[in-house]
């Protein structure tokens, strides 16, 4: 026994003392992540699994196929990409611990010097403190899709300065935001539908109440009425009751802030069975209803109006020049246009990161500095992946572009109406 | 009967003094695990090949293994309610859950009406708002909080005994969930920030007490660097001393009064009472400690993901946590160790990289992680089968259960054997 209790205070005695040497030698030691090498890896950062997969695919293809076209390299530096999902199969859509992870696993590989990403802006404020507190950083990311405000500038109360804990910015994005979404929704519902009355479901998500919210401020300045705006639960089996309500207050419109993988499919269904069709009460949804072929093939969802905060796929062929090529290229490869109009969107924030490589020293810090110094980074428009010139604002990672087009759903395809001109 | 109680008598004053040097030897190798653990992942891992630190980091990263000890500190705690005293709880969960968003609401900027902050002891920086609260303190506040969540859901069913109690807990454990996941606007409140949770939370500091920094006038002086999303070996020392404490207090508690007035209540609820066991005090007490340690895995798991969220707080996981229980060895404070610390790697990592290699060399496409409840549940069928006791059973549950086989096949027989 007295034996054992020696070991045991040995024990306990060595590990304090390697303890003590052990937190010296961490802080030295992380200086070396970010690489510096000629190969570099970048990330992709989807939701692979559930409802957006088709989506996060098509960006992925789309994305691969204009590293290859590039032969990998950009200036002195090869480029290798890594894919990371942040669904679960359990969730069947993005999820938080995954989300969480990934930002871990991000700043642990050390090759890897930026993420495009993520779809989810929900995702994106856990990922974003993270690489923010990169000890080799702040690694950057830019992202493709996340369209709600607070990410960079005021919005909810402490946004965003809350998800840059080091005080300096690392995450940029190449759409334009929500506040402005929910505006020309709202605009387009009173001017070209006409309606009067509306009502608002949200699915209770940073993304879905930020754009809910934006169109809930607009509307009424347009001479809609707002008779509510609630959250649906998007693990409800059937939403019958909640629009018996909405019908009994005479709404002429709906408006649904959210994503369809929180059970979109059925909330349009018993919307549909309930109301009506979507010609006689009009129903409407923000970008997180765009690109999935399941909605656009179910008969409840057709005549159903979307925004899309910049630019289809059928405007970037009409428009021509570098996406028109990029959109035939992959065509040819793949046999169809991208599922989601996010796919040229992801080449363009991959290629602000290539930019940044181009011209950084190849550490992860570098990186994010030529984003956020300077005149920051700008993609001119004759190679620009969106076909127009993308310019990042070095002060808050903000993209120049306002592009904002209403869609229809309209034999079983996303289908152009018009663009909707918005200002700053 | 009438067999096994000279048995129980003449074994158990003469064992004593062997189960606890036992114990202790456990504990020893508890330790000494833990370090050699720690000394692989900070010494021994950086100086070898690419090739076994790709192997490690994609099959047992520390980071995984961090949420494994989450995991167990839960399990050590349900042991408690549902092993030693024999009260099925369904409702884990919400403990587990009351412990984060006790982080959340201390350990963040989440409460923004306090414009310029409320620290004490906290490694956050400066000048945020909110509540700041050092990280150890918060761990003593979430568990008391637990325990009167544990005595307020416990006193309710103190009349309630098997089906009817595991009920009442599984509503608990549904109900506190959905309190966070609705609690958005409560009269126009803010209390948990709804389905979009809390995050992130403040850095914590690695020493029990005090701030990174202090300042004295106008000088900084670092006493420890507060310890970021990336100081997963740090947070390792500190999960495996919270896992430590509820270990030493599972193990020590059994040893005393009241840890053999829960054995007696959990092998027969009238005999103890007849033989002068407080009931009510002993059930409640079993409640309050099992859901003190649910507090403490809470904040653990609200820091290692640095965030809190009501959508993990689901049903899966009291079930997976009584499963961690029953597949270790129900009273058994190792085998539950070796049950958590199993199912939670399985869970989170092991089939996930099972799924991969397998498919990589099969070039096939299937998703195992969504056969995951499958396989989980053919374990415990199997288990049911083959080894009710768990794993590593404790001796009495052994018992315990071989004689309860043993009276049934005489009732059978009708004493021929």
């Amino acid at each position: 026994m007295r034996n054992a209790y020696k070991i045991g205070a040995l024990a306990i005695a060595g590990s304090l003392a390697l303890a003590a040497c052990g937190s010296s030698s961490s802080s030295g030691s992380s200086t070396g992540g970010g690489g510096g090498g000629k190969t570099v890896v970048i990330s992709t950062d989807l939701p692979l699994q559930g409802s957006s997969k088709d989506a996060s695919d098509a960006t992925n293809q789309a994305i691969e196929l204009y590293l290859s076209q590039i032969g990998n390299k950009v200036g002195d530096y090869t480029i290798e990409l890594k894919k990371y999902d942040d669904s679960t199969a359990a969730a069947g859509k993005w999820d938080q611990a995954q989300c969480t992870k990934n930002a871990t696993d991000h700043v642990a590989n050390t090759a890897e010097v930026a993420v495009m990403g993520t779809y989810n802006s929900g995702c994106a404020k856990i990922i974003v403190p993270v690489l923010n507190q990169d000890p080799s950083g702040p690694m950057l990311m830019v992202s493709q899709a996340n369209t709600n405000p607070g990410l960079t500038k005021a919005w909810d109360p402490g946004e965003p300065d809350k998800y840059y804990p080091t005080g300096k910015r690392n995450y940029a994005r190449v759409v334009t935001t929500d506040d402005n979404q929910g505006r020309a929704a709202a605009q387009f519902m009173a001017k070209d539908l006409g309606v009067k009355k509306c009502y608002i479901l949200n699915d209770n998500e940073t993304y879905g109440q930020g754009v809910a919210a934006a169109f809930a401020t607009e509307a009424p300045k347009d001479g809609i009425t707002i008779l509510g705006n609630d959250p649906w639960d998007g693990k409800q089996p059937n939403y019958t009751a909640l629009f018996q309500k909405i019908k009994g207050l005479g709404a002429d419109c709906i408006y649904l802030g959210g994503i369809f993988d929180n059970n979109g499919g059925q909330l349009i269904k018993d919307k549909v069975a309930v109301m009506g069709d979507n010609t006689a009460v009009k129903l409407m949804g923000p970008d997180g209803f765009t690109g999935y072929p399941e909605l656009n093939k179910l008969p409840e969802g057709q005549g159903m109006y979307l925004s899309f905060p910049g630019l289809t796929n059928d405007d970037l062929r009409a428009q021509g020049g570098a996406a028109a090529k990029l959109l035939d290229a992959y065509k040819a490869k793949y046999g169809s246009d991208p599922a989601s109009s996010y796919a040229l969107y992801g080449v363009a924030a991959v290629q602000v990161i290539l930019q940044a490589i181009k011209q950084s020293d190849g550490t992860r810090k570098s990186v994010t500095d030529q984003v956020f110094t300077g005149s920051g980074i700008t993609i001119p428009a004759d190679v620009s992946a969106i076909g127009k010139e993308i310019k990042i604002d070095p002060k808050t990672g903000d993209v120049n572009l306002l592009d904002m087009t209403i869609e229809v759903i309209k034999g079983n395809a996303e289908t152009t109406l018009k663009g909707w001109p918005i200002t700053a | 009967m009438a067999l096994s109680t000279p048995e129980a008598v003449d074994t158990a004053p003469a064992k004593s003094d062997v189960i606890a040097s036992h114990t202790r030897r456990w504990a020893l190798g508890f330790v000494a695990l833990a370090i050699v653990v720690w000394l692989f992942y900070t010494f021994a891992l950086p100086n070898l090949g690419t090739g076994p630190q790709t192997f490690v980091r994609e099959w047992m990263p520390l980071g995984s293994l961090n949420e494994a000890l989450v995991w167990v500190i839960c399990a050590v705690g349900l042991n408690i309610v549902v092993g030693y005293a024999g009260l099925l709880d369904l409702g884990f969960v919400a403990f587990w859950a009351i412990g984060g968003y006790t982080a959340g609401w201390f350990m963040s900027t989440f409460f923004n009406q306090i414009s310029n902050g409320f620290y004490f002891l906290s490694a956050a920086p400066p000048n945020q708002p909110g509540i700041h609260l050092n990280f150890w303190l918060v761990l003593v506040i979430a568990g008391c909080i637990c325990a009167g969540a544990g005595i307020i859901i416990g006193a309710p069913t103190l009349r309630l005994k098997s089906d009817y109690l595991a009920l009442v807990t599984l509503g608990f454990g549904e109900i506190i969930p959905q309190v966070f996941l609705n609690g958005e606007n409560v009269h126009g409140f803010n209390l948990t920030n709804g389905a979009k949770g809390i995050a992130p939370l403040d850095n914590i500091s690695p020493l029990p007490f005090g701030p990174a920094t202090v300042s004295i006038g106008n000088a900084q002086i670092a006493i420890s660097k507060p310890l970021g999303p990336f100081d997963v070996t740090a947070k390792y020392v500190i999960f495996v001393l919270v896992a430590a404490f509820c270990v030493f207090v599972s193990l020590r508690i059994r040893e005393g009064r009241l840890g053999r007035a829960w054995l007696a209540i959990r092998e027969d609820e009238l005999a103890a009472s007849m033989m002068g066991v407080p009931l009510m005090r002993s059930k409640l007490a079993a409640y309050a400690v099992g859901a003190f340690m649910g507090g403490l895995g809470g904040v653990v798991y609200a820091v290692h993901n640095n965030s809190v969220f009501p959508d993990r707080f689901n049903f899966a996981i009291s079930i997976i946590l009584l499963a961690m229980v029953v597949l270790g060895g129900m009273g058994n404070v190792w085998g539950v160790i070796v049950g958590a610390l199993g199912l939670a790697w399985f869970n989170s990592t092991g089939l996930p990289q099972f799924g991969d290699s397998f498919n990589q060399q099969f070039g096939t496409d299937i998703n195992f992680p969504s056969y995951n409840y499958l396989l989980f549940g053919s374990i415990l069928v199997l288990m049911m089968l083959f080894r009710r006791e768990g794993l590593f059973p404790e001796t009495r549950t052994r018992q315990v259960l071989q004689e309860a086989e043993r009276s049934d096949a005489e009732e059978l027989d009708g004493g021929e054997a």
